[in-house]
């Protein structure tokens, strides 16, 4: 069998699309010729806001809808017979539960469909629900019901784990707690990828951040990459005009300038530059530099193109070209 | 099959006490005031006793009132994301519908037995081949209302409509002159609705189609023909009803 670097991924979209078609109207298109592959041993973060098409992702991914068109694989095989095989699971945003049974009865259910499941007692343990093992679900809180669900997908022992906005609706200490068990499990080499709408969980937690925005991949790379490189610094200064501008404009690196009277506001991915001519050629007082969020990443990635400034269009263009590379 | 998927299953079913109440002790308690208690109890009807009479209709009620339940809850559970759960399993589709029939079948039993013990208790009389017959009829055509609560949990897709499906039984098992025989136009209206066909049929071995009626004369006799084709084509249609509910939400996800 030949062997190809593609079959080491733990996952691989080429060129996938999804399309729901309702009853009435036009079809929609929720995932739109996504090309996104993920190494194994990889924790990755998957941002974006409701509707850009990041649950529907994972959704293909782990088998639960069938993508319209492109190239599909997880582990080298099809969703589907990764997920029988117990190499993937997940811990789903909607996942339901059976209000009726305890925890403990849960998880044997769900471990009774495995032909080599983890321990029951194992997986308790590990998801730190040992003391509410016989407590009904419906008295669980909406936190250790997500423990639950990550208890479950623990039982197959899976090499990649997919979780679709686990926190959702918990509070910060729920949150925390949840984090700090999952942290626990990272056991060596096990992929994880999961959704968020928390900018301080990707952060904290994954190596990787792909933003999604309108079913496209706007962004992709390290956390940090994300900050400056796509959204860069601010750099502000006292400068008059007379001319000054336009040498700023003409800089690389400069994204976008704006002025109000005499106070210049820069934004740049390269800011030492910006910097250096502001203070040594054009004579600038007052230099600030500041870091843009992730927040201001995020919104600037995934808003509406539709209200952005032509000059930013080009910009966003020109990122998503440069991510899809 | 998954026996210990089916164990916790049959537990949870068994341990919701207010399901079972109308599953097991509302057909048995009916049972003794309409089959035992009353003076037409001894009244011979075909081949036995008007007391086997009002048995076979009231176990057969128990028994569609927990394929029902059980039909719906399928039905719901698996819309409100326990389907999706499952989908991260190696469960089939197949080895799911096939251990909640097998719920079902277990769980319908308990009012069959039930109200067929309290009837040989209590003077129920007929011959062999009625109590059998009718034993089996029962327990076999209560699984297409297990159709019946799957498209009405497809439909609703609330376990309020659940109840509401197996509280509508109640008023079906009257037009389907289970619950009291019906006569004139009541009793040809009654052909055409769901749990005639089924009780008529797990009658027959019984009354052999005497249609029996309130004064002591019989109302008329049913060819074997009649409570078949009504309960296939109830069956037919909840069964392509099901089928239909199922496409369409799969085409919505």
């Amino acid at each position: 069998m030949v062997t190809t670097e593609q079959d080491t991924a733990a996952v691989e979209l080429r060129d996938v699309t999804k399309q729901f078609r309702p009853r009435s109207g036009q079809p929609v298109t929720a995932v739109d010729g996504l090309d996104l592959r993920i190494g194994r041993g990889e924790i990755v973060a998957v941002l974006g806001p409701n509707g850009a098409g990041k649950t529907t992702t994972l959704d293909m991914v782990l088998g639960l809808t069938d993508p319209t068109g492109g190239h599909l694989r997880v582990h080298g095989t099809g969703p589907r017979s990764a997920v029988a095989a117990g190499r993937v699971s997940a811990v789903l945003q909607t996942g339901g539960l059976l209000r009726d049974l305890s925890v403990r009865e849960t998880v044997r259910l769900v471990a009774s469909t495995f032909p080599q499941p983890a321990p029951v007692d194992d997986v308790l343990r590990q998801a730190g629900l040992q003391a509410l093992a016989s407590r009904r679900v419906s008295k669980c809180s909406g936190g250790e019901q997500q423990r639950l669900r990550f208890a479950l997908a623990l039982l197959p022992d899976p090499d990649l784990l997919v979780l679709d906005e686990p926190t959702a609706g918990m509070d910060v200490t729920a949150r925390r707690e949840f984090w700090d068990t999952m942290r626990k499990d990272a056991r060596n080499g096990r992929t994880v990828v999961f959704a968020t709408h928390y900018l301080d969980e990707a952060d904290a937690f994954a190596e990787r951040i792909v933003m999604m925005a309108h079913g496209h991949i706007v962004a992709d790379g390290t956390t940090s990459e994300i900050r400056n490189r796509v959204s860069g610094r601010r750099v502000a200064a006292d400068l008059p005009d007379c001319g000054a501008d336009d040498v700023l404009r003409r800089l690389p690196h400069v994204q976008h300038l704006r002025r109000e009277r005499d106070r210049v506001t820069i934004h740049t991915t390269d800011s030492d530059a910006v910097a250096r001519v502001l203070l040594s050629e054009l004579g600038a007082r007052d230099v600030e530099i500041t870091s843009r969020s992730l927040d201001d990443a995020f919104a600037a990635l995934t808003e509406d193109r539709h209200v952005r400034a032509p000059a930013d269009t080009d910009k966003a263009d020109q990122l998503i070209e440069e991510t899809a590379r | 099959m998954n026996l210990t998927y089916a164990a916790i299953e049959l537990r949870r079913v068994a341990r919701d006490y207010v399901s079972m109440f109308f599953v097991a002790v509302l057909p048995a308690f009916m049972y003794l005031i309409f089959g035992v208690s009353m003076d037409y109890g001894d009244q011979a009807v075909g081949n036995g006793n008007a007391a086997l009479y009002t048995m076979i209709a009231m176990a057969a009620f128990g028994a569609v009132t927990a394929t029902t339940g059980i039909g719906g809850m399928a039905a719901v559970e698996r819309m409100q994301g326990w389907g999706r759960q499952l989908g991260l399993t190696p469960m089939s589709d197949r080895e799911y519908v096939t251990i909640k029939a097998f719920v079902a079948f277990l769980i319908a039993l308990v009012p069959v037995a039930l109200i067929y013990l309290l009837g040989s208790v209590t003077g129920a009389e007929g011959s062999a081949a009625a109590w059998l017959l009718s034993g089996l009829v029962v327990i076999g055509g209560a699984a297409v209302f297990a159709l019946y609560g799957l498209a009405a949990g497809l439909l609703f897709r609330t376990e309020a409509a659940i109840g509401a499906a197996s509280g509508s039984l109640v008023i079906l098992a009257f037009l389907g002159s289970v619950f009291f025989p019906l006569s004139g136009g009541m009793l040809t209206l009654a052909k055409f609705t769901p749990l005639y066909g089924y009780v008529a049929l797990a009658r027959y071995p019984l009354t052999e189609g005497e249609i029996v009626s309130t004064t002591g004369a019989a109302a008329g006799t049913d060819p074997l023909w009649i409570p078949l084709a009504n309960l296939l084509a109830w069956g037919t249609v909840f069964g392509a009803g099901a089928v239909l509910l199922v496409r369409r939400g799969r085409g919505r996800q």
